[in-house]
């Protein structure tokens, strides 16, 4: 599973709980892929993806999440997509 | 400085129609009032209707502009935060682009079924793919 979240440098809004979610999802998914992408130079891959506000989270290529979710909600979102019964 | 509205106006080149309607949008507001009830404004008006037009300019909508106007005015805010609003209109903008790319190459495709703009309408190539994907 492919976790990206794109962000801004400088932005307090986008630097907020990203290290705790990157645990979340990193103990969570066993073969998780993790991007921290700075919109700056990944705006075109931005756009493609659909991102729109920043931060926002994409979990396999979908936008998620359009500013950053408590650990809860990612590990909930995780789950159901891991397939598991929360 | 003490301006007029028609001053105001002049100086910015904007209507004082839009001058009231910024006022109502509440992106500026006159200092005080004359003694016949006229609004005057200083030069904080001017720039602030200068910084209204150039953001416009960029894209923003007057709810964007207020809180731009927000931010700009909040000692909290770094200009890291206003960069994440500027990205965040870029994108959207971006967005906008592409799903136009997208009607456009669409109308390219039915354009291009059209070889002979003679026949009658009930053999249009154009009109038949539109209501062929009305019913699906």
């Amino acid at each position: 599973m492919k976790v990206e979240l794109f962000y801004t440098p400088g932005c307090e809004k986008c630097a907020d709980n990203k290290d705790e979610l990157r645990t979340v999802a990193t103990e969570l998914v066993p073969d998780l892929v993790w991007r921290e992408l700075n919109v700056l130079d990944e705006l075109d891959y931005a756009v493609e993806v659909g991102v729109i506000t920043l931060p926002s989270i994409a979990i396999d290529g979908e936008v998620l999440f359009s500013s950053l979710p408590t650990c809860r909600q990612l590990r909930r979102e995780l789950i159901k997509r891991l397939g598991k019964v929360v | 400085m003490t301006l007029t509205i028609g001053r105001v106006a002049s100086v910015v080149k904007v209507s004082t129609d839009t001058l009231r309607y910024y006022e109502r949008e509440g992106l500026i507001a006159p200092t005080s009032k004359s003694r016949g009830g006229y609004r005057l404004y200083d030069g904080d008006a001017v720039r602030r209707v200068r910084f209204i037009k150039q953001a416009q300019h960029c894209g923003f909508t007057l709810t964007e502009i207020r809180g731009l106007l927000a931010l700009r005015a909040d000692n909290a805010a770094c200009c890291g935060d206003v960069r994440r609003v500027a990205l965040e209109k870029k994108l959207q903008l971006e967005a906008k682009i592409k799903a136009m790319k997208g009607m456009s190459k669409a109308l390219d495709r039915l354009i291009a079924a059209c070889k002979n703009g003679t026949r009658p309408l009930d053999d249009c190539p154009i009109l038949a793919a539109l209501q062929k994907g009305q019913r699906q």
